[in-house]
């Protein structure tokens, strides 16, 4: 960039160049900070359901359903499941989650407010590997 | 406060908390709750925001980290153009103003910390490029949303900047207030002059100020400082204003005023249980599925329609009983003012329940976002700090929204004096009248169960 100096040893630099580079230096970031998106974990597969569906506002049974690659039921895992609501300010709930039969494990959430819930499952598995997989409830309905 | 670098030394920690709110909303949890962006901005800044204009003046203006960035800036370049006439108004400002409320509700940006922080990071190149562009405080003045904000709302502040004795500013030869102190040779400015046009003897109360003390700093005679006074006083009188004019003849204003209170009642409506119901049965009604039409629908209706039936019938009232002799738009211009303390008591009421319920919320945010970067020094996050319960905060919120409607009351009867001095009772009613039902209103909203709008509409 080119700046003139000036008698006082202000160096007055012309403005489009800078702002040129505002703008790619703020594409560039763009770029680089795309959406994140939860990371899939090969070999496992976390499939739920949850009921009723769409939920309101109270109780829901969310089921979980853990399987290997093979597709075979991962049983004995251990799973922390919390429930944050997608606004500031507000504090997490956690649950308890029982697996029911091998591979199948369920949680009485509560959801207290409408609107749009995440997930978070912190799941360890038999061997002690540990993973975290987020996924959203949107939309909850009004009681 | 008449310490040279003050300024500063209040924008540097906010420009430093600005910096990692953006790299925690792009790079962090993408968790509303969990990450410092959205965490900060939607509950933490807005409500101290509120609180410290209900409780002292415009301190955020004079603490902005986007100024800091600005001075930075200006050291490498200079601005060269006037800010363009036309320009010289609130209607573009009032415009951003409507179209963040918007964007806020479309983009659901309470629940985006990737969108928070480009939020943030906009401002900050929207200062650049306008006062890279352009002389003075242009973004300021005539462009930020949140400065417009503060502006208003600053009306009903207990303090001002303002001159402590006229008589000295009248024997004042320099006018270094609004001029800046110059180097007697050079004629270099060492200290700037109000870059908002504001001259300080004929400057009359908050609206356009940013408390950002150069008028402070280059009275040569310490004739300026912060000063109490009545809190929304300045909206009883209609007195020539230094860069600003005549309150009863400036439209623009007078429409950010209304976008600023319905407004207020538009950002809270967003998040209760009814405005489901009402996105529902508009998108039945329009056949879409996409929230954007019921969205406009509903801002027209809130920014609008609704202002223009109140205060329409609120003016026709006014010259049918109570006798006045001005047309209806000069009359709806003078009384929306009345209506600043009311939106500000509902913002209050609004943005105090989330800062307030969520008070200690930054604490395991901050604690999670340094164990991210391997730094366990604040220990683990302790995720059930909240705030004040709910049933106190709303407690408080009564007293918010009750402040603001006597506030408007007391500043409807002040004006109707003025404005018929024989019948006063005749030309406060009807506008008493429409603020009862604003304010039932603004109880009603306060008493629903308070439910995060969803980001897909719904069916049934």
């Amino acid at each position: 960039m080119q700046c003139a100096s000036r008698g006082s040893g202000q160096r007055i630099c012309p403005l489009p160049k800078f702002f040129v580079g505002l703008i790619v230096f703020a594409a560039i970031f763009a770029g680089c900070s795309k959406h994140r998106n939860d990371e899939s974990s090969p070999g496992l597969a976390i499939k739920h359901e949850i009921s009723p569906d769409p939920p309101r506002v109270g109780s829901a049974t969310l089921t979980l359903k853990l399987a290997d690659a093979t597709d075979a039921p991962i049983t004995k895992a251990h799973i922390g499941l919390e429930a944050d609501m997608q606004h500031p300010g507000m504090v997490p709930h956690s649950f308890e989650v029982k697996e029911l039969n091998p591979g199948r494990y369920q949680a009485q959430v509560q959801f207290n407010m409408a609107g749009d819930w995440v997930i978070l499952l912190h799941v360890t598995l038999p061997d002690g590997n540990t993973l975290d997989r987020q996924f959203d409830v949107r939309g909850v309905r009004p009681k | 406060m008449k310490w040279r670098y003050v300024r500063p030394l209040l924008q540097a920690p906010l420009l430093i908390i600005g910096v990692v709110m953006i790299f925690h909303g792009l790079f962090g949890p993408n968790i509303s709750p969990k990450n410092l962006a959205t965490t900060l901005s939607w509950v933490h800044f807005r409500g101290a925001l509120v609180l410290v204009l209900l409780c002292a003046g415009n301190l955020f203006c004079l603490a902005c980290p986007f100024m800091l960035a600005r001075q930075a800036a200006r050291k490498i370049f200079r601005p060269r153009w006037d800010w363009p006439r036309a320009l010289r108004n609130k209607w573009l400002s009032g415009g951003l103003f409507v179209l963040v409320l918007f964007c806020y509700e479309l983009f659901d940006l309470w629940a985006s910390p990737w969108w928070t922080a480009w939020l943030i990071i906009f401002y900050f190149l929207g200062v650049l490029v306008v006062d890279g562009f352009f002389k003075h405080a242009s973004f300021c003045k005539f462009v930020c949303p949140i400065g417009q904000f503060n502006f208003v709302a600053s009306t009903f502040s207990p303090l001002e900047v303002k001159v402590r004795d006229q008589d000295v500013c009248t024997g004042c030869e320099t006018k270094d207030c609004i001029r800046g102190r110059r180097e007697p040779v050079s004629d270099l400015v060492t200290i700037r002059g109000c870059e908002l046009a504001l001259f300080q003897p004929r400057k009359v109360g908050n609206m356009d100020c940013t408390f950002c003390m150069d008028c402070v700093h280059a009275c040569p005679h310490d004739n300026v400082g912060i000063l109490s006074r009545l809190p929304g006083g300045e909206l009883l009188t209609d007195p020539l204003r230094s860069g600003i004019g005549y309150f009863s003849k400036r439209k623009d204003l007078a429409a950010l005023v209304l976008i600023f209170t319905f407004g207020a009642f538009l950002n809270a409506f967003g998040m209760v249980s009814p405005v489901y119901a009402v996105e529902n049965w508009l998108g039945r009604l329009l056949h879409v599925s996409h929230e954007l039409p019921a969205l406009g629908i509903i801002f027209t209706t809130f920014l609008i329609v609704e202002p223009l039936l109140l205060l329409g019938f609120a003016s026709w009232l006014t010259v049918r009983i109570g006798g006045s002799n001005r047309a209806l738009v000069p009359l709806a211009i003078r009384y929306s003012y009345a209506l600043v303390p009311l939106g500000f008591g509902m913002w209050l009421a609004h943005y105090g329940f989330h800062f307030l319920t969520g008070l200690w919320t930054f604490i395991p945010v901050t604690q999670s976002a340094l164990i991210s970067i391997g730094i366990p020094w604040l220990g683990k996050p302790l995720w059930t700090l909240r705030g004040v319960s709910a049933p106190v905060v709303q407690v408080i919120e009564m007293g918010f929204l009750i402040l603001g409607f006597a506030g408007s009351l007391v500043i409807t009867h002040g004006l109707a004096e003025e404005d018929a001095p024989q019948r006063p009772m005749r030309a406060f009613l009807p506008w008493a009248s429409v603020w009862l039902i604003v304010w039932l209103a603004s109880m009603w909203l306060m008493f629903q169960p308070m439910e995060m709008r969803a980001t897909v509409m719904m069916s049934g």
